[in-house]
């Protein structure tokens, strides 16, 4: 739609710098990217049940270049614990636990196509765009070793199953709706101007979050534009969680004294009646 | 009406958990047992973190027996000085218990400790009950006597030191055997998310053979002393205890107990056993499924050690 535009008269792009992108200085003739968010804090509330927000911006771009929009919303990481289920003497067990490290508590992407038709692989391993490409590993189960005479090799103790493991660890996170891919979450609205829509599951993690509008033409990335978000419990919540990480033993007197209560006005209450 | 657990971190149904609650708390007043044994079950299955679900229906408990004890005071069905031993003995256990629980959860074992225990304890008390009970059940319908009661107690309650007076249970034997099962519920307790009234009620019938009359009361008193301090040491230790989740479930629990125990005088002992032994059975069998058949997912998030 935007490449069918005139070039755009430089005034009008310098008038919108979006402060954030990588190509403030460039010259104007170059593609470039500039979005908001709906809403930039999310408050978890007794009444939770996961946020919807909308991620809205425009392109300029002036040249005759096709380009594609690739929108990455990133949670904060936390470290995974897998085992894997496997079988002795006819019990299935779980296995010794191995922990992923730079595993995000969320991570979505939508773009205009499939990433992989809008960059390549090196491309995108690089910028570190789409659930493939996170540096997901788990470095307690590493060692160097020398081999065939080169010192200092890399080797995994998971060995060929490595992969499996770390497929497993993005699986899982799909399946609870904590990682998702929309080949064509990002749509246009009209020139120029596209939206994408972000959906945070009710067991999205707190903290912050960082999302990131990439502008790709010919398989490069040329422009970026970045945004926070914070998610973190608030009012009642926000108590309660306080108090019961910070005050642990008073909170769990409390509540054996509030259960022993209701069960002695209950019995009271019920031999009244 | 869903509602956002603040420790829990999931979003539930705030009706239903207080139905399960209710529910819970009929059986366990119906039964005189804590109902923890069904009640982690459910929790896990509605999607509430097993760790979480397991340290916060034990204030369920806590207050479920509370109602009960109070009711078998006014009838003297309560043994304070038997109940305290077992309960020192239950302290000791569960402290132990939770710190075994942590280590478990280490070594990503935490399921098949669970697992096992489920099928090892509950199999085993609710096939034994199921089969004491149905062959009551079978005399009676034969119109043969009752068996004579074996009264003999195990000789080795007196061989042990420390021998006390229970004016109340009718015994005079050592502490050591009250105290010894009050650790073995806290373990329990600690793991199971459970009172261990399933486990301590027989024990005290058919090994301890105190009088029937205090035996629940006894045990409900225990339990209450064993889960509170559970309780404690859960939210002090691993932060698992969400007051909301325990708050939602005993409002449900203490108004289901009272029914429940209403309800119980209206059926024959053996059959009430009867009915509490598959129940056990089932639970235990359907926990401990989870060794033998093929997982669909190969690949289990192991709760985090934060």
């Amino acid at each position: 739609m935007f490449q069918d535009l005139p070039p755009e008269p430089p005034a009008v792009a310098a008038e919108a710098p979006p402060p954030q992108s990588l190509q403030t200085l460039t010259p104007v003739t170059r593609a470039r990217v500039a979005a908001a968010l709906t809403e930039t804090t999310v408050d978890i509330d007794t009444g939770f049940a996961g946020a919807s927000m909308v991620l809205y911006g425009a392109v300029f771009n002036p040249t005759d270049t096709p380009a594609d929009v690739v929108v990455v919303v990133r949670g904060p990481d936390q470290p995974v614990r897998l085992v894997r289920k496997v079988r002795i003497a006819g019990l299935w067990l779980n296995s010794r636990p191995v922990v992923f490290e730079g595993a995000p508590g969320f991570y979505m992407t939508a773009s205009t196509r499939p990433l992989s038709d809008i960059a390549s692989f090196s491309v995108l391993r690089r910028l570190g765009v789409g659930v493939d490409h996170l540096s997901i590993n788990a470095p307690d189960e590493e060692t160097t070793v020398t081999r065939f005479g080169v010192r200092d090799v890399v080797i995994n103790r998971l060995g060929e199953d490595y992969l499996d493991w770390r497929r497993a660890v993005i699986r899982l996170k799909e399946d609870a709706a904590l990682y998702a891919t929309d080949p064509d979450g990002v749509r246009f609205v009209d020139q120029g101007l596209f939206r994408a829509e972000v959906e945070l599951p009710t067991e999205a993690p707190t903290g912050t979050y960082e999302a990131e509008v990439w502008l790709f033409q010919e398989g490069e990335a040329v422009s970026v534009s970045r945004m926070e978000l914070t998610v973190d419990k608030v009012g009642v919540e926000r108590a309660i969680y306080d108090f019961a990480h910070m005050r642990s033993w008073l909170y769990g007197i409390i509540a054996v004294v509030l259960a022993a209560f209701t069960g002695w006005a209950a019995s009271a209450w019920f031999r009244r009646t | 009406m869903d509602i956002y657990l603040p420790i829990a971190e999931v979003s539930v149904n705030a009706p239903l958990l207080i139905l399960l609650g209710a529910a819970v708390g009929f059986i366990s007043g119906l039964f005189g047992i804590g109902g923890g044994f069904l009640m982690a079950p459910i929790l896990i299955f509605m999607g509430i973190p097993p760790t979480v679900a397991v340290a916060s229906q034990a204030s369920h408990v806590v207050a479920s027996s509370t109602s009960g004890v109070i009711s078998y005071t006014a009838k003297k069905g309560v043994d304070y000085r038997m109940g305290g031993i077992m309960a020192l003995g239950g302290a000791i256990g569960a402290l132990g218990g939770v710190e075994l629980f942590r280590l478990m959860r280490l070594l990503g074992q935490a399921d098949l400790v669970v697992a096992l225990s489920y099928l090892i304890f509950l199999g085993a008390i609710g096939g034994l009950m199921l089969k004491e009970s149905l062959e009551a059940i079978i005399r009676r319908r034969k119109g043969l006597p009752a068996p004579r009661p074996q009264n003999r107690r195990p000789l080795w309650l007196y061989g042990l030191p420390w021998r006390m007076k229970f004016p109340r249970s009718g015994l005079y034997i050592s502490a050591i055997p009250p105290l010894g099962l009050g650790v073995f519920a806290g373990v329990l307790s600690a793991i199971m998310g459970v009172g261990g009234g399933f486990i301590l009620v027989p024990a005290m019938l058919y090994v301890l053979r105190m009088k029937a009359n205090v035996v629940v009361g006894t045990s409900l008193f225990q339990i209450i002393i064993t889960t509170a301090i559970t309780t404690v040491l859960q939210s002090g230790r691993n932060q698992t205890v969400d007051i909301v989740l325990s708050s939602l479930l005993l409002f449900g629990g203490v108004v289901g107990a009272q029914y429940g125990a209403r309800m119980s005088g209206k059926f024959r002992a053996e059959e009430l056993r009867a009915v509490l032994g598959l129940l056990v059975l089932l639970v235990g069998i359907q926990m401990g499924l989870e060794l033998f058949v093929r997982p669909a997912e190969m690949f289990v998030l192991a709760p985090g050690v934060d």
